[in-house]
């Protein structure tokens, strides 16, 4: 009987993960959370509260948790109010739920991350592997949370090798609300003239996948999840059925200079990102998780286009009634 | 005149005739029927390539026929109908390979039979006005290789459009009128393919190459191997047709046309006929430049980082490199033809960790393109330039100074060095990594020097 607890179960994601893993066969999930699960969880029990670090010291104790989840990311899945409240969670939250696991004796902790704690940086090889350092330095916003929290983790696991700390550095997510589905679907997404980055994607279900992997391998490190398929940006623009609009460099500097980031419109990192590629090797992931994205980029692009999840093609409709219907024969 | 035949039937060396230069007819073999290097290299085509990939082969540099066609050839083109002699080459492969080749070849080998014609005309100075005759033959090829692109109905199209013209005499004005409407057309047609880019329906690898672009650009560099530097390529069969290598050049011209040329003789003469894309490596701060970065990316260049090289070479992919660097692209004008430092040698570590053999290049004549009298190095500086080239037209005449002289080149493919002798530790032992670069560079350095002994002239 493996115990889960999975932080930020009141995300979309927090949510697909529970149900995914309280279908596996001798898995118990117990979710937290500010609010109430947006989305069905399947199984598992849910707590609806903010906890400091003792009260879930004493949670992790009392329930017998085994293996935490940590997705609880303010930003990721929802429009953040303000950055100071951000890193107090992002930052400060992990940090205290890294050491209420170490001191329950937890076995495994499985962290949300993402590939752009590498940078954007012309010195970055095309694909990027997880022996490559965190570039703390050149982030900013949600970006630079993963990677304080991701240099936290390297030295907290030295000093305690009981604690297994699985990082999963997920490519820019597509599915549901997230920073880049913001971007992507405001009129006129913001470019840089002269540059076309390639952009690496990956599906909400996928994601989904890679932590119930995680949670049950054993494994440990950092690991990058994306979608097979690269696309530039310029493509994925007009794959999501927007026209980009292209603006200077130095105008934007300027603009940066003086305050002014509306410029970039709703551009979620920062501004290297839009002149560099970012591409990450999932080559870890699917050899030692045996995790393989089922989504390709530009299919989740076109179905982000149609508006979401299910498709408005009437075959597809169709189709998806009759194997509802079948479900029970 | 060569007579050596390469595997496909094409003389393998380009005769000195097929630039636009008064040449006299003498004993050349007669061509070989069109179509039939164009059957092995789309039997060899891949199935993961793009729809847009058939297209013609290299026409301006096939030896014109030497007798001329009998005048009383119909002029007016066939239209699938009468097909000439490759269409068997073809229909073998109408059932796999149909998507590589658009039904507008029909119409364009008809139309490429009658631009010899015309250009055969004007070489033997038969018809009148004969540099209107190599206008014409060319706007006929412009037609010609915008029609491979195109599918069924705009083919007849065209055809229906030139119905009735005698494409043949290129002084009656009906014929112009024609071409000119028929490229209107073609400039329509060209708009669909733009929506659909605008679209996002193209693809793009995770370097950021896109095989529409190199087909785009193609043409034109074709042109430039062909036609302007008249390159002659040797020893090609020393370039593997599928498996892994590192081609390992000297660098120099100021701009690097010589990477680009490579990759045309790879894509273009390999005896294999299997159009290999060959990643060049560049230096990574064009990375950081706009409006070039994702253009060389297009093209399949990839940033120059050791990383990349192995990664590219452990996917079997043919990857050029210039170990020169700036120090060879930059060199001035009096030091032409002496190789620069080989830089540390990254590139055989590169070789030895993906186990690729190495091939020695040497490319001749790209250094009198741009003769670099003098660096401007205060206005390099100024500019963030790696260095700025004073020659005898540049910066002096603007843009027209950008033009290349219109030197003859050749470029060697010396036979490899194998690495898999080595063991994985070998990447690691400075002795053995920097004595194969040393070995490469003497390989260079001797076939420059026999190269230049034996050339007559630059131009």
């Amino acid at each position: 009987m493996t115990r889960v607890l999975i932080n930020g179960i009141d995300g979309p994601l927090g949510a697909r993960v529970a149900t995914m893993l309280s279908a596996e066969p001798g898995v118990t999930v117990i979710g937290l959370g500010r609010e109430t699960p947006p989305a069905p969880v399947g199984r598992a029990e849910w707590l609806e509260a903010v906890l400091n670090g003792q009260q879930l010291l004493a949670l992790l104790r009392a329930e017998e948790i085994e293996v935490v989840v940590h997705l609880a990311f303010v930003g990721a899945e929802r429009p953040t109010p303000s950055r100071e409240a951000a890193v107090q969670q992002n930052v400060l939250g992990s940090m205290e739920l890294l050491g209420a696991c170490a001191a329950a004796g937890v076995r495994r902790v499985v962290l949300r991350s993402h590939t752009g704690v590498y940078g954007a940086n012309p010195l970055n090889p095309a694909f990027i592997d997880e022996a490559r350092p965190v570039a703390v330095g050149a982030l900013r916003g949600l970006l630079r949370d993963y990677a304080e929290v991701e240099q936290f983790v390297a030295e907290f696991a030295a000093r305690h090798p009981g604690l297994a700390i699985v990082s999963l550095r997920l490519a820019p997510l597509l599915g549901g609300w997230s920073p880049i589905v913001r971007y992507l679907t405001e009129t006129g997404p913001r470019m840089l003239a002269g540059f076309d980055p390639c952009l690496q994607l990956l599906h909400f279900d996928d994601a989904a996948a890679g932590f119930v992997r995680a949670a049950l391998a054993d494994v440990r490190g950092a690991f990058n999840l994306a979608a097979d398929d690269t696309v530039a940006l310029s493509q994925a623009i007009r794959l999501a059925g927007q026209q980009p609009v292209l603006v200077l460099e130095p105008l934007v500097r300027v603009a940066q200079a003086i305050g002014n980031d509306a410029i970039l419109g709703h551009w979620p990192y920062d501004l290297s990102f839009l002149r560099h590629s970012c591409v990450a090797d999932t080559a870890r992931a699917k050899a030692e998780l045996g995790w393989t994205p089922a989504h390709s980029a530009v299919a989740a692009l076109q179905a982000l286009r149609a508006g979401g999840h299910a498709g408005t093609d009437p075959k597809t409709s169709e189709a998806r009634l009759r194997a509802f219907l079948a479900r029970r024969s | 005149m060569s007579d050596e035949l390469s595997p496909n039937g094409l003389p393998a060396q380009l005769p000195a005739t097929d630039a636009p230069a008064p040449a006299l007819p003498n004993g050349r073999a007669p061509r070989q029927p069109r179509g039939r290097r164009k059957a092995t290299v789309e039997a060899s085509e891949q199935a993961g390539a793009p729809a847009t990939r058939g297209r013609r082969k290299a026409a301006p540099a096939e030896p014109a026929p030497t007798s001329a066609p009998p005048a009383e050839e119909p002029s007016e083109i066939a239209v699938g109908g009468a097909a000439p002699a490759p269409l068997p080459f073809w229909g073998e492969q109408q059932d796999g390979a149909a998507p590589t080749r658009g039904p507008g070849a029909t119409t364009a080998d008809s139309l490429y039979e009658v631009e010899l014609e015309v250009r055969n005309q004007a070489e033997q100075r038969s018809g009148q006005a004969p540099e209107l005759g190599f206008l014409a033959a060319g706007a006929l090829q412009l037609v010609g290789e915008n029609l491979r692109r195109m599918g069924e109905q705009q083919a007849a199209r065209v055809s229906e459009l030139l119905r009735g013209v005698d494409l043949t005499d290129y002084l009656d004005p009906d014929f112009w009128r024609g071409i000119g409407m028929v490229l209107r057309y073609q400039i329509d047609e060209q708009v669909a393919f733009v929506r659909r880019r605008m679209a996002g329906e193209y693809t793009t690898d995770a370097y950021g190459m896109d095989r529409e672009v190199i087909e785009v650009v193609r043409p034109f560099l074709r042109f430039m191997y062909r036609t302007w530097w008249r390159v002659q390529a040797e020893g090609l069969e020393h370039v593997p047709a599928a498996s892994r290598a590192l081609l390992v050049a000297n660098h120099s011209g100021v701009l690097p046309w010589d990477g680009a040329m490579i990759a045309v003789a790879v894509a273009e003469d390999h005896p294999a006929g299997t159009e290999r894309i060959v990643r060049s490596l560049h230096l990574h701060w064009f990375s950081s430049l706009p409006f070039i970065a994702p253009a060389l990316a297009a093209m399949g260049q990839v940033p120059g980082l050791p990383e990349n090289a192995v990664r590219l070479l452990e996917h079997d992919e043919l990857v050029a490199v210039f170990p020169e660097g700036l120090k060879g692209v930059g060199k001035l004008f009096k030091d032409r033809y002496k190789l620069a430092r080989f830089g540390r040698g990254g590139f055989v570590q590169a070789a030895l960790r993906a186990r690729a053999p190495i091939v020695p290049v040497t490319v001749v004549g790209a250094e009198e393109i741009y003769p670099m009298l003098a660096n401007a190095e205060p206005v390099a500086k100024l500019l963030g330039f790696p260095y700025f080239p004073l020659t005898p037209f540049f910066p002096w005449l603007g843009p027209l100074g950008v033009i290349p002289l219109p030197t003859r080149w050749s470029i060697t493919f010396c036979p490899p060095l194998p690495t898999d002798t080595y063991g994985p530790e070998a990447a690691d032992d400075p002795l053995t990594v920097l004595g194969l670069a040393e070995q490469v560079r003497e390989t260079i350095q001797a076939t420059i020097d026999a190269r230049l002994a034996e050339r007559t002239s630059v131009f």
